[in-house]
């Protein structure tokens, strides 16, 4: 069982590893072949993983509801809604319109889901702003630079800062190109010499934790 | 309590008043200043103008409802550009909760330049997999999307002929509000099939897209509601994102004020507690 269990997913991981790794590198016909062969695998993957996200998410709120935890009437809206949709989403074969004419499951989606997001994102303003009057204080040198820049941009990417303050555009461009794409550029690669590295790790079997922390 | 202390705990739902109104009244009433076009928004604008009639233009609308407001003025102006330059359009999403709306702009803005489904253009929907979808579609358009989002076959649609892979794709744009998005269709699509890539994004992610840009990795980038703006501007047909500058002005000012009041009054307090202590 170990075999199964440890040194065959490690042996896969390894061959797999180092076959895609290699095969970026040789564009023969075979390896391009491979390589459209798995991108499929990886597709068909890919809605597997989609509908564990949603078994996974019922029985989570499913736990919830039979517990009567706190907050339980949250997840049993949540069921409702999930099951609602699917019953007819399936009912509709997925279709938002079907001659022109919108189903139940394009009316669920235009004027449900589409506004309750719209709202979601749309109340951030709100927050932002009464955020940043209660904390964005320049209690240090770096936080006045940190501060003095943010008004800077805020004002360059407006029109109505641009023509109070003709020069703001300029400066927004130059923090946005110099300062800010330098020091991204630096945590950007710093991030791909971690993944790098941790790539290497799990292809060579030094990181095992994506095997889970069961017993052997 | 003195008056800064007073007001650094002002009810927060006087901010929320202020912010709602400084939205609603240039809506209401707006002034049309004029919009100053950058550099990384004239480029994407440039390239597609540069492209003879009949080229594949990709457009990738990978966001969901909640980032509508910024993105989906920035997909129709595209889209319209593209149609006006008679160019074929491909569109598609990474983002299976943006497919209804991604098709709606699509066909929308399709049928009001008077274009025909599977003749002039096609979307493609959803696929499952996210960057394995682009090496897919690099590999065989066809093995990704056997068929549209319609349920026609995509081998049998006049706008996909001649058109294999994305290696046949003359400019990919992807509209993103985060991951899977622009930096996805660069590490598995143009790095390996060396199509051109533009982006357009939310004005959250777009400092961090700067690097892919100045680098040439990007070709060009509209960035939030402004880029979309600029757009409209640049294809001489004004929309919904220029309309919503004169509230983002205002709205920029107003946070902006109270960013000057918060210190004004922070520095009141601190001044003040000094001089107290030398007391």
């Amino acid at each position: 069982m170990t075999f199964l269990r440890r040194q065959l997913p490690l042996l896969i991981t390894f061959v797999t590893g180092i076959l895609f790794a290699a095969q970026y590198y040789v564009p023969h016909p075979l390896s391009e072949q491979m390589l459209t062969s798995v991108s499929k695998w990886l597709q068909i993957i890919g809605g597997f993983a989609l509908v564990l996200g949603v078994t996974s998410l019922f029985h989570i709120h499913a736990v919830k509801i039979r517990r009567r935890e706190p907050g339980w009437g949250y997840s049993f809206v949540l069921y409702a809604g999930m099951v609602g949709t699917i019953v007819i989403g399936l009912w509709h074969g997925g279709k938002e319109t079907t001659d022109g004419v919108t189903t139940a499951f394009g009316w669920i989606y235009s004027f449900m889901m589409v506004p309750l997001q719209g709202t979601m994102f749309a109340i951030l303003a709100f927050f932002i702003a009464s955020a940043a009057y209660r904390s964005f204080r320049a209690r240090s040198r770096e936080a006045a630079v940190l501060l003095i820049a943010a008004v800077i941009v805020m004002l360059g990417r407006v029109p109505l800062g641009e023509h109070l303050i003709p020069v703001s555009g300029d400066i927004t461009q130059w923090i946005l190109n110099v300062l800010n794409a330098s020091v991204r550029r630096a945590i950007l690669i710093g991030i791909s010499l971690g993944a790098v590295a941790l790539s290497l790790k799990i292809i060579f079997g030094v990181e095992r934790a994506y095997l889970g922390g069961g017993k052997e | 309590m003195s008056l800064a202390e007073r007001m650094l705990s002002i009810d927060r739902r006087i901010i929320f008043l202020m912010i709602g109104l400084c939205t609603l009244i240039p809506l209401l009433y707006p002034v049309g200043l004029a919009i100053k076009v950058s550099p990384e928004v004239k480029s994407v604008y440039d390239y597609i103008e540069s492209l003879p009639a009949g080229s594949v233009f990709l457009l990738s609308l990978d966001f969901d409802p909640a980032s509508k407001p910024e993105l989906y003025p920035q997909a129709v102006a595209l889209m319209r550009h593209a149609f006006k330059k008679n160019l074929r359009v491909i569109g598609m999403t990474l983002w299976l909760p943006g497919t209804g709306m991604a098709n709606e702009v699509v066909s929308r803005i399709a049928r009001e330049e008077g274009k025909v489904a599977g003749k002039d253009y096609v979307f493609l929907g959803w696929s499952p997999g996210g960057g394995s979808v682009i090496i897919n579609m690099g590999q065989d358009l066809y093995k990704a999307f056997p068929t549209d989002y319609n349920n026609q076959p995509t081998r049998d649609l006049a706008v996909l002929n001649g058109v294999q892979s994305l290696r046949d794709v003359n400019y990919v744009v992807s509209l993103a509000a985060g991951t899977t998005g622009i930096e996805t269709w660069y590490v598995f699509g143009k790095d390996k099939y060396k199509f051109e890539l533009g982006g357009g994004c939310t004005g959250v992610i777009a400092p961090g897209l700067y690097p892919l840009l100045r680098s040439g990795q990007i070709n060009g980038l509209i960035g939030g509601l402004r880029g979309a703006a600029e757009y409209e501007v640049l294809i001489g047909k004004k929309g919904k994102a220029v309309a919503g500058m004169d509230a983002q002005s205002a709205t920029h000012f107003a946070i902006i004020l109270l960013v000057i009041l918060c210190n004004v009054f922070y520095f009141s307090i601190r001044t003040s507690g000094k001089t107290a202590g030398q007391h």
